[in-house]
């Protein structure tokens, strides 16, 4: 398969990727237990678009606000829509992170590491060298949580546990927020 | 908007292949050949090429500057120069109305329309200030990686292409499917990943 078909075809991984991570946030307040004895703690934030991506003509809803909006999402999970994007927050230490995940791309919209001090340098371009390894040392960072966190999802996705448990539970989730 | 902003919107990409012999003399090369420079052509395109990501006007690199640590930053610069329509279309039909009455013809050919437009455009160009867009790169030579500061569609195109005419490698973008294969690679669920189909959460 060449890479068209590729995100073509596979552009649902990416979504029931983040539709899986905000369920997994939604189950356990935002504390999500990584394997290894981590905790990430993972909000979903104020914006999410979700999309069917099987049917010819794309219906996508986007929805903005608090809670109670982001909730009507589960409405559009009912219907087979997935998340293809949403603003989320994520912090693994110290460092907190927020960004639009994207799920067809993989994309980051929107990234936003905390602030750096500027650089105590007396050379302004020494300074200027250090904050940029500064700053490229925490968007790694925050990208390497996406990622650990995406490696869970394949974890769980490409075992037996998925049918078994976590799809049946997630069905759950998914009908109850209509009551 | 780069890296050092607030906030930065931003592909993550996985370089194919490796630079054959000594790495950073290969990057070199590559940076001067793919250097910010003027180009020729009718197009909207006058120039383009790879600048310091800390100033766009610095195309020479002087000392390799585009190092820092493990990483290579660089931003790529795109000049184009719009000439507007409706200034052209009224160019156009002035210069023609002219051009008719000094030959005598009552209409122009194909040809003579066609010379006039790309004369006009050519002029006209220069009269108009260009427009200079400046996207940052930021290549993590140790991952292998190159976070791009842009999803506009037609840059990461541009870039994407720029960057391996620079440097003979390719840029894949690491969506989902292919940074799965990455992470179970060796392992048995390889082939599940393979054959993985969509799940329906419909209750």
């Amino acid at each position: 398969m060449d890479f068209l078909d590729i995100l073509r075809e596979k552009a649902f991984l990416g979504r029931e990727f983040l539709t899986w991570l905000w369920f997994k946030c939604d189950q356990a307040d935002g504390r999500i237990e990584m394997p290894g004895n981590r905790v990430y703690e993972v909000f979903f934030l104020d914006r999410m678009t979700l999309d069917m991506s099987d049917v010819d003509t794309p219906q996508t809803v986007t929805l903005k606000g608090g809670h109670s909006e982001l909730r009507e999402g589960l409405a559009a999970l009912k219907e087979g829509k997935k998340i293809e994007e949403a603003r989320i927050s994520v912090r693994a230490g110290d460092n907190e992170f927020t960004m639009v995940l994207k799920g067809t791309w993989f994309s980051l919209g929107a990234f936003r590491t905390p602030p750096i001090l500027p650089a105590a340098e007396a050379d302004p371009e020494e300074g200027m060298e250090a904050t940029f390894l500064e700053k490229i040392a925490l968007i790694e960072e925050g990208v390497e949580i996406v990622d650990r966190l995406f490696e869970f999802f394949l974890s769980v996705r490409l075992s037996d546990e998925w049918d078994a448990r976590e799809l049946p539970a997630m069905r759950r989730w998914i009908a109850s927020g209509l009551e | 908007m780069g890296f050092t902003a607030r906030s930065v919107s931003m592909m993550r990409y996985r370089i194919k292949g490796q630079i054959e012999g000594a790495f950073w003399d290969a990057v070199d090369e590559g940076m001067r050949k793919g250097a910010f420079r003027s180009l020729e052509g009718s197009g909207e395109l006058i120039g383009m090429g790879w600048a310091s990501i800390d100033d766009f006007a610095d195309t020479e690199f002087r000392g390799s500057s585009y190092v820092r640590g493990n990483y290579i930053g660089m931003a790529l610069r795109i000049d184009t120069v719009r000439v507007p329509a409706r200034v052209l279309e009224m160019t156009l039909r002035q210069e023609g109305k002219k051009l008719m009455e000094e030959t005598g013809r009552r209409r122009l050919s194909n040809a003579q329309r066609r010379e006039l437009k790309e004369r006009i455009v050519e002029t006209l160009k220069k009269q108009v200030l260009p427009s200079i867009q400046v996207f940052e790169v930021i290549w993590d030579t140790a991952q292998a990686v190159v976070y791009f500061a842009s999803l506009s569609v037609k840059a990461r195109e541009r870039m994407e292409d720029h960057f391996k005419k620079s440097f003979g490698l390719p840029l894949i973008p690491l969506i989902p499917y292919l940074r799965a294969e990455e992470l179970v690679a060796g392992s048995l669920r390889v082939e599940l990943l393979e054959k993985l189909k969509p799940s329906s959460f419909i209750p």
